[in-house]
């Protein structure tokens, strides 16, 4: 479960961000610029918001009143970001070690295997295609078992014909994960199609919303 | 090469090595430490980093000998333990340490800036510490410029003239680097000497530059610019 209740001032306006996902994937949708990047940020631990809570599945992660703030290392999020950020120095198998414990870096090729890239396991990103560099990002970002997942514009790098074949393997994983997922998008078809419900990002300010496995329903 | 150039010869790389050594590790560590956080009165310490760059190598030797001498505020806690700097070995080394950090600093601050934020957040997320964030993604991305960095201050190291002259001094045998043995040898009308200097000094420059240009090649590969099949191109 990710619960966000946060501000955080941007140079053009303040965010204002509140919501809660429980257990399902919520879109969230804005326009370029809105400021989903950080909201995924400030749950990540990459960006710290001026005041408020984000909880991960109950524990505190960020809060301004308790005076916490925990490091991203120590928050297991799974983050993959519009393009992807892989290591372009590390074949695909160390793209995903890299998270791993010394002792688990064998199951780096079971999570290529689970992405059907394990054939690629040796190969750097840049030679990758974007579909498979898509791929690589979902299988390094759920190798650390995280606790959420924050998909960042996750089809924008993909051409039009991957892009279908990715959508309806998306709509699998979710449903096989049963994880809280947020993915941000400013496409207003993937917002209708990927998510259980959607969370809408205007003048930078989200309703409380609560996303759910029962029908989303203002809160 | 004649008998009497071997040894200024051995010394010169010897003292441009070990400098460089130090100066990696002293320029890399301050380029991080300035690089990662704010840091109070940076530019002032910047400064200082880059002064031996446009002060002349005889000013700088002389402020050293000013430090490291027997009056000198290091210079005399170091004799109180007996440590003497001034006029050894270790000497040359400072001199070169002094006057090649700032090009090492300043490539390894661009080299560092130039590595994409977003592998390093990246990392984070994937559960890595701040070291292995910076063993694991930075230097190996940032590791051109690093490298470029290790070779401009190597070939400053190794020639580096004023600086030594002054709080090593120019004692044949001890301290005597390849442009103080030069310049003794052209003073004293040895020419075959003078131009063993110049040979091993050519030799020693191109293949620094060669080795760079193959470091950047490969460093390319992987990041694999301009792409094409796998693995590293030619």
């Amino acid at each position: 479960m990710i619960e966000a209740d946060f501000e955080k001032a941007l140079p053009l306006f303040t965010l204002r961000a509140r919501f809660v996902v429980d257990s399902v994937t919520a879109i969230l949708w804005g326009e370029s610029g809105s400021g989903k990047t950080t909201v995924l940020d400030c749950i990540a631990g990459l960006a710290s918001p001026d005041r408020g809570r984000i909880a991960l599945d109950g524990a505190t992660v960020f809060s301004s009143d308790e005076g916490v703030d925990l490091p991203p290392r120590e928050r297991r999020v799974g983050y993959v970001f519009q393009d992807y950020a892989l290591f372009p120095h590390l074949s695909a198998e160390e793209n995903v070690a890299l998270a791993l414990p010394p002792g688990d870096r064998g199951l780096a090729r079971e999570y290529l295997s689970r992405f059907g890239i394990d054939s690629l396991r040796k190969r750097r990103p840049p030679v990758m295609s974007g579909g498979e560099r898509q791929r690589l990002a979902l299988a390094r970002a759920l190798a650390t078992r995280p606790r959420a997942l924050l998909l960042d514009e996750p089809f924008s790098a993909l051409d039009r014909a991957t892009k279908e074949t990715t959508y309806r393997e998306f709509l699998a994983l979710r449903d096989e994960l049963a994880m809280s997922v947020v993915l941000v998008t400013h496409s207003r078809r993937e917002a209708e199609t990927l998510g259980h419900g959607v969370i809408e990002l205007r003048d930078g300010e989200t309703g409380p919303m609560l996303v759910s496995d029962t029908a989303p329903t203002g809160a | 090469m004649t008998p009497g150039s071997v040894r200024p010869i051995a010394f010169s790389l010897g003292v441009a090595s070990a400098a460089t050594v130090v100066t990696l590790a002293l320029g890399l560590g301050l380029a991080r430490a300035m690089t990662r956080r704010r840091v109070r009165l940076a530019g002032l310490w910047e400064t200082l980093i880059l002064l031996p760059m446009v002060f002349p190598p005889t000013i700088t030797g002389y402020l050293l000998l000013l430090l490291l001498g027997r009056r000198g505020p290091v210079g005399s806690a170091l004799a109180r333990v007996g440590l003497q700097v001034v006029f050894t070995p270790t000497a040359a080394v400072v001199a070169a340490v002094t006057v090649s950090l700032p090009l090492m600093y300043q490539s390894c601050k661009a080299a560092l800036a130039s590595v994409d934020r977003r592998l390093i957040d990246a990392a984070r997320t994937l559960g890595l510490d701040e070291g292995r964030v910076f063993r694991r993604v930075t230097i190996p991305l940032a590791a051109p410029g690093i490298l470029g960095g290790v070779a401009l201050s190597f070939a400053r190291a190794l020639g580096e003239f004023g600086a030594t002259l002054m709080i090593a001094g120019n004692i044949p045998g001890r301290t005597q680097t390849i442009p103080l043995a030069l310049y003794s040898a052209v003073e004293g009308n040895r020419s075959a000497e003078a131009n063993a200097y110049l040979a091993v000094t050519v030799g020693v420059s191109f293949s620094v530059i060669a080795l760079v240009g193959l470091a950047d090649r490969a460093a390319e590969s992987v990041r694999g610019k301009g792409s094409g099949t796998e693995g590293r191109r030619r």
